[in-house]
């Protein structure tokens, strides 16, 4: 039986596609977002992490590692140096308050199963599951066999993608996938690469490919002050989404702060970049902006 | 004075609205239940006393200066129907008219008559025989307990307070001399209420001589002329039926905190239609009448549902009674019926209103499972259906159903607690959980058949302690049989058995069984040892997360999830196992109202890593923070698995982020997850959609958001008014943590 590597899964999900959605939450992700909300969900490993405001002080953690990895720090509660570490996570069976946790878990297929049909009788009604992440193809086995999986229980998927993946991969993706939750984050692939860590050019030329397959797609854009919000940008991303027929409605991202306020992973990674959020007038503005090329009614 | 519109009058009736209630919260202090509607009496009327409120905490209420009640035992109170009646008659005949300008109806209650009654239970009706078992397990009795069952409005629609006296006069003839006493009270009652209406009718005829304002003026000319006319009349049209209805809630409030008030789109709906047919009457005005009568009363209603034969009732005022809420913008107890028969646009207009509002209002009622639950009890399902919702969490037949609902809880919690000391106080007993639980539910059918012997004794002697009288008023058979309702004057008798605690339990029963038995982290000694000391200790805090920390009910397919509805079960098998020894039938539910606090009070830590004192679980709720991603479809499953089923509830209260209106199908989504709990076998949701930052803002200086309303359980309130434990209780809720 397959198995992956989960960080979350999450019910009665609501921004992950239309309806009520459970949604899985793959840990891995080849792009690096300056602005990533999910940090935890870049490595492809097991990581821990650590909420200092949980922590009791008990020290169990650290009386129970075995090769010291886990020391305590007046400063950050607790420090971990990873080339010490085995992996055992004893210290997170030990901790008493859930304040070291892994991020991440390897599932069997049954496991994640057993937890989305849960929320069958919601789904019926509207929604289904999302695969997210991280970048959910970036674990392509194991994302084929549950989307499989979720379309024999009859459950409706989404998969929310960079779309930063092989047309031959998508491809077999896609009898599996109802709903594609697909981001454009720059239309310039310089600059695309400057915000994410790499070009764009796969990644639009999949949504065309998609566009032609006639898959109900979501665009995503999220709007980063100062980075991707120029006139230009905006109107560029309009304009390319103008041109595909199955795009059913288009949702701006703006940013938040949640990324930063993440749990401190041991290993220090977090989203970089620290912006005032847009304000909404601003985004109501831009909505404006790419109303004059696609329908208005589609961007929420 | 320009003529002001609807709008505007709705306005300024809120503004004042809100005015009372500061002055409210200044003389009166915290507020821990329904808002009621009361008004202050005049300053110079105000005698302020401490009593005890009936979730059994300290309060300060306002009494009448000018009423003294008479009493007619040695214990210094009064008791029976004669006694009740008149001192009742006589507090009306004192009480000071109320007529806003503003309103198109007059009347507003300003006293509770209940807080003149010490002592609550007249001694020569002993109970004492039953006090070591409510004792032990801390048992909210339902002896004593008032009103919570519904009327039967039409009535008195038909009839007017006229009407009523006739009928009274005419049962008297055939049923004197033994109801002679209880006769004398029905009549008091009527006797003041109409004093009350005259007064009221030339009060407005004066205050409109001196009116200036031509509007206000022939606003008040029309109160004066329509109450004059009440008095003895039933009413003709829309706003005088509304008037109607307005003084008999606001009586039987006074009386004895009645707020039941049940189908009002049905009860209205006729007059409604005549009006519009003859063209004297606009929604418009019909939505403002309906805000008038809402200012004033915090009743219970029920908007949608089935009639006899199985037809969807929802009208076009049901649509227009969620508008005058949604307008007025106050606290108010309006339920949405939502079932496969029912229409569909009323769940989706009260979801509307549930996100534009954010006041917990209107909250959503699982009329299939409610009624087909019913009918288990042997009811035939037209019956069934007749059931309308009335109260906090509950329904009753109008005016032919009595059942206390809501007044008698057995705390889940202390039946454990009991159960766990004496199998670890027991020398050579082999602690287990199973062994626990074979002592749990021993020690909670001792519970119930404790219950079942008291609610026999309050069917017994209620009548002669303090009787139903503006109930019964609009009842069938109290007036015709001589009886009161509490002792056999209706037809049917459905006495209600409310669970709670239950999360608190079955996550105690989880974590034993996870982290003593299955896992060996702690010992059973060790265990109580912590439970005796509150987790105190250098260990204390790790052991006790380590306890709270176990998959607790509601996240599913958990250990306490089975044990949720291992509790459920076995408790709706013992409570319908038989009837009370005089045989009334009993009806479970899971509800704990507001006290959650109380009932925690007094007991000690539990092993599900509560500490002392801290207030046990909500209702059949979840404990917060059951989960990480709390979802809520996980809540509704969990609630839905736990329901007893016989039309008793077992709400689901939830909260959620404002977050959820960003999404293009917000109101499906809810929609949705309404309706699939109800599907599921759900009975009843509570929904608050609160900001984290606001309420956190607001807990600290309520005085900031005079304005903020949440559902606190099946009532809803301002949130400054709730005292700061009760404010505690709203902010865990939604900002948990799992």
């Amino acid at each position: 039986m397959s198995s992956g590597i989960i960080f979350d899964i999450q019910r009665f999900s609501l921004h992950d596609g239309p309806g009520i959605r459970t949604t899985v939450f793959f840990k891995g992700c080849p792009l690096r977002c300056l602005w990533c909300h999910n940090p935890e969900s870049i490595s492809p490993k097991i990581e821990l992490a650590f909420y200092r405001h949980k922590c009791i002080g008990c020290n169990s953690c650290v009386l129970v590692c075995p090769t010291g990895a886990l020391q305590n720090d007046n400063l950050k509660g607790k420090k971990y140096d990873e080339k010490f570490c085995r992996f055992c996570f004893k210290c997170v069976d030990a901790c008493p308050a859930r304040a070291i946790v892994l991020q991440g878990k390897i599932y069997d297929l049954e496991e994640v199963l057993d937890e989305v049909i849960k929320d069958i009788p919601f789904y019926k009604q509207s929604g289904g599951v999302t695969l997210s992440g991280g970048e959910p193809t970036f674990q392509f086995d194991f994302c084929l066999d549950l989307l499989k999986s979720c379309k024999e229980n009859g459950i409706s998927t989404a998969l929310d993608t960079s779309g930063f993946v092989s047309w031959d991969k998508l491809k077999d993706l896609l009898p599996f996938v109802d709903i594609f939750l697909y981001d454009i984050k720059h239309m310039n692939s310089e600059e695309h690469k400057k915000l994410t860590g790499v070009p764009n050019e796969i990644i639009l030329e999949n949504l065309y490919r998609l566009d032609r397959a006639e898959k109900w797609i979501e665009i995503r854009v999220p709007i980063i002050p100062g980075y991707n919000d120029s006139r230009e940008n905006i109107v560029a991303v309009a304009n390319f989404i103008a041109k595909l027929k199955s795009v059913r409605r288009v949702k701006l991202l703006p940013y938040h702060k949640l990324g930063l306020s993440k749990p401190w992973l041991f290993n220090n990674r977090r989203g970089i970049l620290e912006l005032e959020p847009p304000k909404k007038e601003d985004i109501e503005k831009i909505k404006d902006l790419m109303g004059r090329y696609i329908d208005r009614e589609k961007i929420y | 004075m320009a003529i002001l519109t609807y709008q505007e009058r709705i306005g300024l009736l809120r503004a004042k609205k809100l005015e009372h209630t500061r002055e409210k919260q200044e003389i009166v202090g915290f507020m821990d239940h329904d808002d009621w509607g009361l008004i202050l009496p005049p300053q110079e009327e105000r005698e302020i006393v401490k009593t005890i409120s009936s979730s059994g905490m300290p309060i300060t209420d306002v009494l009448l200066k000018s009423f003294k009640f008479i009493p007619n035992h040695p214990s210094g109170g009064f008791f029976g129907p004669k006694s009740c009646g008149e001192n009742f008659r006589r507090l009306l005949e004192v009480h000071p008219v109320y007529i806003d300008p503003i309103s198109s109806l007059a009347g507003a209650y300003m006293v509770n008559f209940m807080s003149y009654r010490n002592p609550h239970w007249n001694p020569d009706f002993d109970y004492s025989y039953l006090h070591r078992e409510q004792k032990l397990y801390q048992l909210v009795t339902g002896i004593g307990a008032a009103q919570h069952f519904c009327q039967d409005m039409e009535i008195g629609l038909r009839l007017g307070w006229k009407g009523i006296l006739d009928k009274i006069r005419y049962y008297r003839k055939m049923n004197n001399p033994e109801s002679s006493e209880f006769y004398d009270g029905l009549e008091s009652v009527v006797l003041g209420i109409q004093d009350w209406i005259y007064r009221t009718a030339n009060t407005a005829k004066s205050m409109a001589q001196d009116e200036e304002d031509p509007e206000l003026k022939k606003n008040l000319l029309e109160i004066a002329k329509m109450n004059e006319r009440l008095v003895n009349e039933p009413p003709r049209t829309f706003r005088e039926a509304c008037q109607w209805i307005l003084w008999y809630l606001i009586t039987a409030r006074m009386y004895n905190g009645s707020g039941s008030l049940g189908r009002l789109d049905v009860i209205l709906y006729p007059f409604y239609k005549r009006d519009r047919d003859a063209g004297i009457l606009t929604d418009e005005e019909a939505i403002f009448h309906i805000v008038c009568l809402l200012l004033r009363d915090t009743a219970y209603i029920q908007l949608g549902g089935y009639d006899r034969e199985g037809r969807d009732v929802t009208n076009p005022l049901s649509y227009l009674i969620l508008e005058a809420a949604h307008r007025l913008r106050i606290p108010t107890n309006i339920g949405v019926c939502v079932g496969d028969g029912l229409d569909r646009g009323l769940l989706y207009r009260g979801v509307e209103i549930l996100l534009d509002d954010k006041m917990g209002i209107p909250k959503f009622l699982g009329a299939d499972s409610v009624v087909n639950g019913f009918a288990r009890n042997g009811y035939p399902l037209e019956i069934a259906r007749e059931r309308a919702y009335a109260g906090c969490h509950w329904y009753g037949i109008p005016g032919r159903e009595y059942t206390i609902m809501d007044c008698v809880k057995i705390n889940f919690a202390t039946i454990f607690d009991v159960a766990l000391r004496e199998m670890m106080q027991e020398s050579g007993c082999n602690p287990s959980t199973e062994e626990l639980w074979n002592r749990f539910t021993k020690h909670l059918k001792i519970a119930i058949d404790t219950i079942a012997k008291g609610l026999d004794f309050h069917l017994e002697y209620m009548h002669r302690v303090f009787p139903e009288l503006v109930l019964d008023l609009c009842s069938h058979g109290p007036i015709e049989k001589g009886l009161d309702a509490s002792h056999g004057g209706v037809e049917f008798y459905n006495m209600c058995v409310d669970g709670a605690g239950l999360a608190t339990v079955a996550d105690s029963f989880g974590a034993i069984e996870e982290r003593v038995e299955k896992e060996g982290r702690i010992t059973w000694q060790e265990l109580m040892y912590y439970l005796d000391n509150n987790w105190a200790g250098p260990n204390g805090e790790r052991i006790r997360l380590i306890m709270r920390n176990t998959p607790r009910y509601g996240s599913g397919s958990s250990i306490s999830d089975e044990y949720a509805v291992r509790i459920s079960k076995t408790f709706t098998k013992m409570v319908k196992e038989k009837p009370t020894p005089n045989g009334y039938n009993m009806i479970p539910g899971l509800f704990s109202w507001a006290n959650t606090i109380p009932m925690g009070r007094n007991l000690g830590a539990t092993p599900n890593g509560r500490y002392a004192g801290d207030p046990i679980s909500h209702g059949a709720n979840p404990d917060p923070g059951f989960r990480n991603d709390g979802a809520a479809t996980a809540m509704a499953i969990a609630i839905a698995s736990v329901q007893p089923g016989y039309g008793n509830t077992a709400p689901m209260q939830i909260e959620l982020d404002p977050l959820i209106e960003d999404e293009k199908e917000a109101v499906e989504n809810i929609a949705n997850l309404i309706k699939v709990h109800f599907d599921l076998g759900g009975t009843m949701v509570n929904i608050n959609i609160i900001d984290k930052d606001k309420i956190l803002e607001a807990h600290k200086d309520p005085s900031k958001y005079p304005d903020l309303i949440v559902r606190v359980t099946g009532f809803s309130a301002y949130f400054s008014s709730l005292s700061p434990e009760f404010r505690q209780l709203v902010v865990d809720r939604i900002i948990s943590e799992g």
